[in-house]
């Protein structure tokens, strides 16, 4: 099963730097994989794989980084995704992106021309698609509508996409992520069957035991450079592990003691959340306790139910259990309650769920927050203005007035503005869903300052972060989460980035066994 | 990750001409007022009976019965939804009124009463449909436009409510101000009152968040779908004064009245800047837009251009005031401080 390990490179990205404003996001990667291969791509969040990928695929297009690309040994340069489709460039994204309303056939050979003409002839291309599903070992009928079938089928279209363009490698995106164990099988047996006709893979992923199920190399990343490059039979948890976490540029966290004997702010008991679709609970039975001035830190990947927890406390997703606030039970069913309750959320998703494009930035500070410059309904311009500009002041948020357009603002400002409006209404609990995301480094240690400073004056936060070493870094007691539950917890000083992969890789490992 | 560190930071803007010009463009409602002076021009200068008092009562007349439901919908459109259906309802209205004091006899306040009731229970079952079921408003007014129109036939089998109580007539043909009727009165003190509420108050400014984005509207703790469904049931019931105004005004419960308002009225409030897509767009904006279109079917009458290059000039002028205002909002608003690493936003309109 192993490659050839004297195969000819089939991908080599070489001396890769990719900058976004100020931050680097790649610093001199070089990248490369042989022929017939199944090479892992792995790394924490920020890391830079994303990156990575986005370059391979056309996303990030030639010119706005440096380094080379070659393929098959030939140089290329990709101004587009569908030029990097067509230069041999397969890419299975993680999420899923069907048509519903079209058949698997036509999902297949979506954007390909020359099928039949000008227009689109359902039977060749259905005659095509069986002929792939064929090769391809599936038992899916080529007419069906991709409506019909299970996200795992679908997950399989989207391979099959990819491959009925003839790529010289296959780049799969977390393609586990949203499956079940069965489903993972599956999918391996299809990825092996790949690698015998020959296809050379990038597989990108958190799950370690994956990695070492299915991968013959793998590079890790880590801070925009490579930090070991692995071949199979070199590769066990820890050595991954250990490659993905080493020493990280240090950021300065600024030191906080807890209070001995604070309130309890928060308790939860047995706190459940449905999955969605045909997925187990997103949540099982989550206890948890939080005091006043304690900042709670939870690790967990993307998927482990971090967001759910957060949304369950805060409203926005329906849950089961007890929620008591300063020893009061609580029934959550909205936001509103949840703010009524003195909780706060900076949510994750700023353009998404954050900022209202629609309005300026004073009016994106106060909205949620005009009780506190009305009478009787009707707003007082005066103060309201006043309470916006000494957001701005005490945040520094940096802004052209307090009229521009929020879509003006740096990320790091428009996360400052979003704090600034949770903070208004001085809520007791604190919730923020990644407060560093897409932030610069100067905003960084600004909003940690700042998360400290409402820990000293009483308030009880609740940090999750897909980056281990910020949330390591900042809090008092850590909680890891993996498939829905606590699998481990630590105070602060007694834990790792490699603790936490460990215990992480753990839970999944005994999960699927 | 990262790609909002893309978009540079602004620094403070020197104070230039170009600035200067730039923030007078940034105003909504400079534009479609800019057109209603250009355009009032143009006619008046092509014939000075345009300007005759005659002339001016009698296109304030006409929009003083659209610009009462224009109010609503402006209203209902910063919330993110929009009601079709605001001309059959009209129409219902005001020859379920009539029956009520004709028919049925009832005193004239409460067959209005009733008249208003129905309008805001449509309104409300519109918008409960649109938030609870999740059809699009777009279907559930449109088929509310047929099942009003069909009610209306059902109501009176095709023949108008006639006579009325001497009392209407007498409400529709007093003057009380400049020889405008009651209806005008209505118009704008309505207009004034939800101008202030849109902008003044928190009811207001919550509409703004729940059209612009529902889901942070909800994060920050407002009952979108509350806010959502009353602005329906309030276009219902404007809808229904309307009707009764130009009922009061034919002195007559006749079946086509409020038909084809529908159009009329977004059309006018859209080339008055406010979106379709709901969170953008003022009271103001939005009447001058249904004046400005009134003055352009108007004026092409005065100057005797042939009725059916009305309707002609009406979607030309529509679709440039839109088509106007996104190129606005790119150059002026958006003013390319994004680079080509951020992502680029779905809606145009939305990325003000």
């Amino acid at each position: 099963m192993a490659a050839e390990t004297d195969a000819p490179f089939v991908v080599e990205a070489l001396s890769i730097v990719k900058r976004f404003g100020g931050a680097t996001a790649l610093a001199g990667v070089d990248f490369r994989v042989r022929r017939g291969e199944i090479h892992a791509l792995l790394g924490q969040n920020g890391a830079g794989k994303s990156t990575l990928v986005k370059i391979l695929n056309g996303v990030h297009r030639a010119g706005s980084f440096e380094g080379r690309i070659l393929l098959d040994g030939r140089p290329v340069s990709f101004g587009s995704t569908a030029q990097a489709r067509l230069g041999g460039v397969g890419y299975v994204p993680q999420e899923i992106e069907v048509l519903e309303q079209l058949s698997v056939a036509e999902n297949v050979f979506a954007g390909q021309t020359g099928l039949g003409g000008r227009l689109v002839r359902q039977r060749v291309l259905e005659r095509q698609a069986s002929v792939l599903f064929r090769e391809l070992g599936l038992d899916i009928a080529p007419s069906t509508l991709v409506a019909a079938l299970t996200p795992a089928q679908r997950h399989i279209v989207m391979i099959a996409r990819a491959l009925a363009a003839k790529p010289a490698v296959l780049m799969l995106d977390e393609p586990t992520a949203s499956l079940s164990g069965a489903e993972v099988d599956r999918l391996f047996i299809l990825l092996r069957r790949l690698k015998a006709q020959g296809t050379t893979m990038i597989f990108i992923t958190h799950r370690l035991p994956e990695v070492m199920a299915l991968c013959d190399r793998a590079t890790v990343l880590r801070d925009g450079r490579v930090a070991a490059e692995l071949k199979r039979g070199e590769f066990d948890a820890g050595t991954v592990i250990a490659a993905m976490s080493g020493q990280r540029l240090s950021r300065l966290y600024p030191a906080h003691t807890p209070p001995a004997q604070s309130p309890v702010l928060l308790e939860i008991d047995g706190l459940s959340v449905a999955g969605r679709g045909h997925e187990q609970r997103a949540l099982e039975g989550i206890d948890l306790t939080l005091r006043a001035g304690e900042i709670l830190g939870i690790a967990g990947l993307l998927g482990s139910g971090r967001s759910e927890l957060l949304g369950a406390i805060y409203g926005s997703v329906p849950y089961s259990g007890r929620i008591r606030v300063e020893g009061r039970a609580v029934t959550i069913r909205r936001p509103k309650d949840a703010r009524d309750a003195a909780i706060a959320l900076l949510t994750e998703d700023r353009k998404r769920s954050g900022l209202l494009f629609n309005l300026p930035v004073a009016k994106n500070i106060t909205i949620g927050n005009l009780m506190l410059f009305s009478s009787g309904g009707v707003l007082n311009p005066g103060a309201e203005r006043a309470a916006a500009l000494r957001t701005m002041r005490d945040l520094r948020v940096k802004a052209p007035s307090p009229n521009a357009a929020v879509a003006h603002l740096s990320g790091g400002n428009q996360q400052k503005l979003l704090l600034g409006r949770v903070l208004m209404r001085q809520p007791k609990i604190l919730l923020l869903d990644e407060p560093t995301k897409g932030v610069d480094v100067g905003t960084r240690s600004e909003i940690y300052r700042l998360i400290v400073d409402l820990a000293e004056t009483g308030v009880g936060l609740i940090v999750v972060s897909s980056e281990l070493e910020e949330v390591i870094g900042l809090a008092d007691r850590c909680l890891v989460m993996a498939d829905g539950r606590f699998v481990d917890a630590f105070e602060r000083g007694a834990g790792s980035e490699e603790r936490v992969l460990r215990s992480i890789a753990a839970a999944q490992a005994e999960r699927a066994a | 990750m990262g790609t909002l560190e893309a978009s540079g930071r602004i620094g403070a803007p020197p104070v230039s001409a170009r600035d200067r010009l730039i923030r007078l463009f940034a105003v909504g409602e400079v534009g479609v007022i800019g057109a209603l002076v250009v355009v009032v021009l143009f006619f008046y200068a092509l014939e000075p009976a345009f300007l005759s008092e005659r002339n001016i009562r009698a296109i304030l007349t006409v929009v003083s019965f659209v610009g009462i439901i224009a109010i609503g919908q402006t209203i209902l459109l910063v919330n993110g939804e929009f009601d079709l259906s605001v001309g059959s309802v009209a129409g219902l209205c005001a020859v379920s009124s009539a029956k009520l004091m004709t028919v049925f006899a009832l005193p004239v306040p409460v067959a209005v009463l009733g008249g208003v009731l129905i309008g805001a229970g449509i309104g409300l079952m519109n918008g409960l449909v649109v938030v609870r079921l999740k059809i699009p408003a777009f279907i559930q007014t449109l088929g509310m436009l047929f099942i009003g129109q069909g009610l209306i036939q059902v109501v009176t089998n095709g023949y108008p409510v006639y006579p009325l109580p001497p009392s209407v007539s007498a409400v529709g043909f007093a003057r009380p101000i400049f020889g405008l009727g009651w209806s005008f009165v209505f118009f704008i003190v309505a207009a004034i009152a939800a101008d202030l509420m849109l902008r003044r108050t928190v009811l207001g400014r919550n509409m703004y968040a729940t059209g612009g984005n529902p889901e942070v509207a909800k994060l920050v703790g407002i009952d979108t779908d509350r806010y959502k469904i009353g602005a329906f049931m309030l276009i219902g019931a404007l809808a229904a004064t309307a009707g009764m105004f130009v009922m009061a005004d034919l002195s007559s419960g006749t079946t086509s009245i409020g038909s084809g308002w529908e159009l009329a009225v977004i059309a006018g409030v859209v080339v008055g800047g406010v979106s379709l897509f709901g969170g953008a767009g003022t009271m103001a904006g939005g009447l001058v837009g249904i004046l400005l279109l009134q003055v352009v079917q108007s004026g092409l009458v005065v100057i005797g251009v042939n009725a059916n290059w009305q309707q002609i000039a009406v979607g030309i002028i529509m679709v440039l005031a839109v088509g106007l205002d996104i190129l606005r909002r790119r150059f002026f608003i958006a003013g390319g401080a994004r680079e080509d690493a951020a992502p680029a936003d779905p809606s145009p309109l939305r990325s003000e």
